[in-house]
Formats: structure tokens, sequence, C-alpha cells
């Protein structure tokens, strides 16, 4: 990406960037199931994420930093998800939105549900809800803008795994070692 | 036309209806072998009378033991009436002959029934899957298709409800 995620940046540099990004979060919306109602609910008038610097209007995933995976991902629909998530530039978040994006949900069974869209792309905020409720979603970005604040680049790029956070989970690192 | 003069229509000019079925809300159902498939189902659509120029759906029914039932459900827009035609195809080399040349309409249909079922539409111009994934393998539709995650976890609810 650059010269920023080779060196650790001085702390007021970091700041201002982390700072920048986090109130910039252009938002990707792979809404696949009913969960995209919510989200869309989550940006518009009552709920509005665009309070929180998240803005629905990217023109496609090139301009997106954030992708919210909402709704049941589909074996034929995966290789689409990857497609767009290789499109979008670093540093670039994914927040997987509902139960059937988390783990497959209702369709833990079926014979053509990816179960997890994690399986497919590294997923920062898991926000679970069948569906969630707008508010579910507030509380994810918060968490995540929380998370960018405080990172490094440097260290996000060298770190292979990233910590998920699961909205109305244990704060802090969670143990993904069973999954 | 009533749905007793209906099931008396079809069965004089074709000849090629087994048993019909009416239920209490007046459904027709009639039964025909496969062969006899695309003769019924082209009165149903060339005769004026019947004029069934709507092919609403078409799917099958895993009977096990019996094979599949594949059901075909037309509509008249003219009499506002509907019917279905049933048929029973054997569990492995089942073939109905196709009706896409009645109704253009039925070609998605018949290849969901296909990829899903694994019968087979003789003459389907375009007989490939439709929904299934590329590499998918299998008919998931049939009862003795394994669902790998209920191997691998019981299904957790009450499989027969009183």
């Amino acid at each position: 990406m650059g010269v920023v995620d080779k060196v650790n940046l001085p702390q007021p540099v970091k700041f201002v960037f982390n700072w920048g990004r986090k109130y910039s979060l252009w938002v990707m919306n792979f809404g696949l199931a009913c969960c995209a109602i919510e989200l869309i609910a989550a940006s518009t008038s009552r709920h509005d994420f665009m309070r929180l610097g998240v803005i629905p209007v990217a023109h496609g995933p090139r301009q997106a930093d954030l992708l919210v995976v909402a709704g049941t991902l589909t074996d034929k629909m995966a290789p689409a998800l990857k497609r767009v998530w290789d499109q979008m530039p670093e540093p670039k978040y994914c927040i997987s939105f509902g139960s059937c994006s988390n783990c497959g949900g209702p369709f833990w069974d079926s014979y053509s549900v990816t179960k997890g869209v994690d399986q497919i792309v590294p997923v920062d905020v898991y926000v679970p809800g069948c569906p969630p409720r707008p508010e579910a979603l507030l509380e994810g970005i918060i968490r995540l803008q929380t998370q960018i604040a405080d990172e490094s680049l440097k260290e996000r790029f060298e770190r292979q795994r990233r910590e998920a956070i699961v909205v109305g989970g244990p704060v802090g690192p969670v143990d993904l070692s069973n999954r | 036309m009533s749905a007793k003069a209906l099931i008396d229509h079809v069965k004089e000019a074709t000849g090629a209806v087994e048993r019909e079925e009416v239920t209490p809300q007046g459904q027709v159902a009639l039964h025909v072998t496969p062969a006899n498939w695309h003769v019924v189902a082209e009165h149903l659509r060339r005769c004026p009378r019947c004029n069934f120029s709507m092919f609403n759906w078409l799917s099958a029914v895993d009977m096990e033991d019996d094979g599949f039932e594949v059901i075909a459900h037309l509509y008249s827009a003219s009499s506002l009436q509907a019917v279905n035609l049933k048929t029973m195809v054997p569990r492995e080399g089942g073939s109905v002959p196709t009706l896409t040349g009645l109704w253009r309409g039925a070609s998605f249909h018949e290849r969901e029934c296909w990829e899903m079922f694994g019968i087979d539409f003789a003459g389907h111009p375009h007989l490939v899957k439709l929904l299934l994934a590329e590499p998918f393998v299998g008919n998931p539709l049939r009862k003795e298709f394994v669902l790998m995650t209920r191997e691998a976890k019981e299904w957790p609810g009450a499989k027969e409800p009183e």
C-alpha cells in the first residue's frame, strides 16, 4: 500500500490517519436477504449511521472501505463475494451481519448455503441476530471504529489473522481456535 | 367448464388419462403415463375449449419406492381454471418429454427439476444446471441425498411433532 504499512508511524500521525479512516467508512452493501432491509433501516433517518461517518453510497467495491455482508450467502454467490472483496482497496474491513452470514443460521443443514462468510473473506465484526436490529449494526460499527482508532497498519498487515469482534460477546480478543 | 366436464372432455379427446382426482376445492388432477405426457399437455394447450395458456409451475415429489411424481400446474386465463397434470417416473432413468415446445416458460422449471431430482426431460434444448453451483454433485431434493451437516450434527428439533 505504501510507506504507512511498512514503518511504525509516529503516534500523532497515526492518530490523524486512524481518526480520518474511522469516521469515513464508505460501505459496500452486500445485501443478500432480509438482513439487508435492517441494514437499509440503519442508514435511514431513525438510526442514521451516517452520523457515525458511515457513507452508504460507495459507487462500487473499488471506492469502498467497509463490506457489510447482510444475508444468506450461497455457494453459488460465494465467488461473487470473493470478487467484490478482492476489488476493495486496503485497508478494508468486513462486518458479517446476521446469523446466516455468521454461520449459516437457520440454513445450517442446507445443501446450498455457505456456513459462514468467514470461509470466504476475513471478518472483523460479527453481528448476531436473525435479523439483528439496526442498533446492533450501530454497535458493531462503533466497536469497529474503536478497533480502527487503536490499530497500526504495519501490525495489521504483518498479522495474518485478525482478532474478530462479536457484538454482544466478550470484549477483547476472541478465541477462534476451536472453530 | 366444470371439473367433471373438463375431465370427460380430456378423456374423450385424448384417451390417455389413466385416472383423475378432484379435491373438495375443485382442483382437477389428471394422471397420465410419461409416454402420454406431451399428448395430453398439447391438447390442454391447443384445444380452444381447454386453452390452458399459462404454464404456472412444474415440480416433482419423491415418493420413495414408487418413484417420482412429476406435476405440471396449468392455468387457463379464459376459463379461470387450473389443472394439475401428473405422471410417475421410476427413480433411476426416469424420463419425461419436454413441454418447452408448448410453453417456453417450462424451460426453467424443467431444468430445476432435472438438477434437483435427476429426472430427464427428453428433447429439452438446454438441459444444464440452473440454480446449483457448477461443481455441485448429486440431486439434493432426493430423499436419499445426504446432508453433510446433519451427518455431523443431529437435527435438534422434534422429527415427528405430536
